[in-house]
């Protein structure tokens, strides 16, 4: 009797454990968390950000974590905006729209944001765009597709350079290598689908024509079925336009099937993981990207080399490795909300604070020089991008 | 004895009633409420899933595809047809029987594992369909901008008003489903579960009834997406995935089986278990997202001891105490 009553609590017994063992967790979490010393008087300035640090994009968000975070400790340093301390809350939306659409509604109703950075993707941003029109809070957000900027949004603003700024920039370094026939490639996720758009819309300009056209999911495994139709083609070059993992599989099976075709990236391969992934696939390899990788494309005696370096030293010292462009979009979507914010007289609204973004004028950033206007909330131009080539597992400029 | 027993749940079922009701009054956490809100959606498929699961004992792994079939196909009525959003959750209702219904015609002649199999592979094509009809569901970007709730010019935009409709067709749901239960069909139902042979022996149409109850069930997941997409405004594939099936199954088989209100608490539990940072307000972020990263695993694992230790559920624990003596003293 008393065995089988036993076998019987024990799940209850199990379960419950579980649940005192979290909240356990959860309070000594809290009480950790709060330490970080509530001395000035000022009630803290809260910014929410939606990255992706799960997922096919985990890659991009975790360098745009340890930016914000890092960044902000120096904010902090320096005063934070007029003394008030800055927050940012941080939500992961693991690659995942919906997912970003649910941080979004969090960060708005009960975290009470003033502004909001992110996604890292731009399926994930646009997921995002009914809460943040109805809430009426601005938007930075770190992801490249066209559709962020072009589908425009008067409380939306991008810091990467969008598709329609990188697009034409590979175009023409196709043209230039003397190439007029190209299989393109891309996800169908928000970034891939938006840079095949442009790419499709854009390609006659430049006297080149798609003689192949294939797509993949993100999170696939195995692109030899698309690659083997490529292959038939008489492409030559492949343009692939993906930002997540999928880039290195591409570049992998590539070679596996002997491919010696030319394979141009973009702006989305712009991190070490893709050189790592793909290993000595990705050799030869080619992307536009901005100057950040190697900081002397700047130019060494401008403003924007100084930044860069500056940034670059402490991100190196801090987590080990040299900070990737991704870092650089999350340090400019970051500092374009604190310092409007710094610009804004206290008790600020929201609304007064997208307008202050908005007349953001020369602000030098990590990807560039970011001029807002009325209609243009990307504030980019192709003067901002570079090609590089990997050679032997690292970047170098890729000079015509 | 069974008279005061029977009032002390009537009276108890009305305290929780009240209770559910008076939320909306009693926060102004909007966040708070639209989580909530959610843990009425589904519990609005679990009632549906505890008559086929609990009393009939058919398993289904594919109700997050009947679920997503309600969403995009109200989702899709109302953003590109201005459809009138009545109309449209009758609309994801109805494809979602329908769905039901042709599927519930070919499996149910399967059992057990294979029936679980076919269910699961409806899923899946399910899932595939959601991405590459992009035309309709927008692929993997989905959809967004979808309307709140409105009837004519009557719109229901507050987070107090789409709770409030949630759990209102949520409290429908149950008192059907429990209804249901005590009359024939249910007690139909609760012969198949115990032997579909004696079943038929009885004079039971066991294709039949399952074929109504499988179809009743999905009507009620496709019902609770309709809902669902007006609630959040965006839906993505990514939601009705097969994780989201397993999790569905999971809530009535910890609930109890032969029970409404198990699946129905285990529902509310395992809902909020992905959004407990909504319920703790000073939780560390990290230890929410350790949560959430492990609410499969939480879920499954939770599945699997209840499977092995209390084959009918957290409901049948409560029952055994409740008549325990009787039972111990006839089986011991």
């Amino acid at each position: 009797m008393t065995g089988k009553w036993l076998q019987r609590m024990l799940p209850a017994t199990v379960v419950l454990t579980l649940v005192v063992a979290s909240l356990a967790g959860c309070s000594q979490a809290d009480s950790s968390s709060d330490e970080g010393g509530e001395e000035t008087a000022k009630e803290p300035y809260t910014i929410g950000a939606v990255l992706s640090l799960s997922g096919t994009y985990a890659g991009l968000g975790e360098p745009e974590k340890n930016t914000i975070e890092m960044e902000l400790e120096r904010i902090n340093e320096d005063g934070g905006v007029n003394g008030h301390p800055v927050k940012v809350v941080i939500e992961d939306d693991a690659t995942d729209p919906a997912k970003a659409q649910a941080a979004t509604v969090r960060l708005i109703e009960q975290v009470d944001v003033l502004a909001i950075i992110g996604a890292t993707g731009t399926g994930q941003t646009m997921g995002m765009r009914g809460d943040i029109d109805r809430a009426g809070i601005p938007q930075v957000s770190v992801a490249g597709g066209t559709v962020v900027t072009a589908q425009f949004d008067p409380l939306v603003f991008q810091t990467p350079w969008s598709n329609s700024l990188v697009v034409p920039f590979t175009l023409s370094r196709l043209r230039d290598a003397g190439i007029t026939k190209i299989a393109l490639m891309y996800d169908t996720g928000g970034f891939g689908a938006d840079g095949g758009d442009v790419v499709k819309a854009t390609v006659g300009e430049y006297g080149i024509s798609v003689v192949a056209e294939q797509t993949f999911n993100p999170g696939d495994t195995d692109m030899t079925a698309q690659l083997t139709m490529v292959k038939g083609s008489d492409a030559e070059a492949v343009v692939l336009w993906n930002a997540g993992k999928e880039s290195a599989i591409v570049a992998k099976n590539m070679q596996q099937l002997s491919m010696m075709l030319p394979l141009y990236g973009c702006h989305g391969n712009a991190r070490a993981e893709f050189a790592e992934g793909a290993g000595d696939a990705a050799e030869g390899f080619r992307f536009a990207a901005g100057k950040i990788l190697l900081p002397e494309t700047y130019g060494t005696d401008s403003m924007s080399y100084r930044v860069a370096t500056d940034f670059v030293e402490r991100y190196t010292e801090r987590y080990g490795k040299a900070p990737d462009t991704f870092a650089g979009h999350a340090y400019d979507a970051l500092y374009l909300i604190v310092e409007a914010m710094r610009r804004l007289p206290e008790g600020f609204t929201t609304a007064e604070l997208r307008d202050e973004i908005e007349r953001t004028d020369d602000f030098v950033g990590i990807g560039g020089i970011f001029t807002f206007t009325e209609s243009d909330h990307n504030g980019m131009s192709e003067d901002d991008l570079v090609m590089y080539r990997i050679q032997d597992g690292a970047w170098v400029l890729d000079t015509p | 004895m069974r008279w005061t027993r029977r009032r002390l749940g009537i009276t108890l079922l009305g305290v929780m009633g009240i209770a559910i009701a008076a939320v909306p009054f009693l926060t102004d956490d909007r966040y708070l409420l639209k989580v909530l809100t959610f843990v009425g959606v589904n519990a609005i498929v679990v009632a549906g899933l505890a008559l086929l699961f609990g009393y009939a004992g058919q398993i289904s792994l594919g109700h997050a595809a009947f679920f997503g079939l309600g969403a995009y196909m109200s989702a899709y009525l109302t953003t590109t047809h201005q459809t009138p959003w009545l109309l449209a959750v009758l609309a994801g209702t109805g494809i979602a029987a329908a769905g039901g219904l042709l599927l519930a015609l070919p499996s149910l002649r399967l059992k057990g594992h294979y029936l679980a199999m076919a269910t699961l592979g409806f899923n899946e094509i399910m899932s595939v369909l959601f991405v590459e009809l992009r035309g309709i569901t927008g692929g993997n970007n989905g959809l967004s901008g979808i309307p709140f709730p409105s009837i004519g010019s009557f719109v229901i935009d507050t987070p107090a008003g789409i709770y409030l409709l949630v759990w209102g067709v949520a409290a429908l749901a149950f008192l059907g489903a429990a209804n249901l239960v005590r009359t024939r069909p249910g007690r139909a139902m609760r012969a198949l579960h115990g032997s579909e042979l004696g079943a038929v022996a009885s004079g039971v149409d066991t294709t039949r009834l399952k074929v109504q109850v499988f179809a009743l069930s999905a009507a009620l997941a496709g019902l609770a997406g309709a809902l669902y997409a007006h609630a959040v405004g965006f839906i993505s594939p990514t939601q009705f995935s097969l994780e989201f099936s397993i999790l569905l199954v999971a809530m009535v088989v910890v609930g109890g089986t032969g029970s409404l209100v198990g699946p129905f608490f285990a529902a509310v539990v395992l809902t909020l278990l992905q959004y407990v940072h909504a319920l703790i307000p000073g939780l560390g972020n990290d230890v929410a997202s350790v949560i959430q990263d492990w609410e499969v695993d939480i879920s499954g694992m939770v599945m699997i001891l209840t499977v092995i230790f209390l084959p009918g559920g957290f409901a049948a624990l409560v029952r055994r105490k409740r008549i325990g003596v009787a039972v111990d003293g006839e089986t011991v």
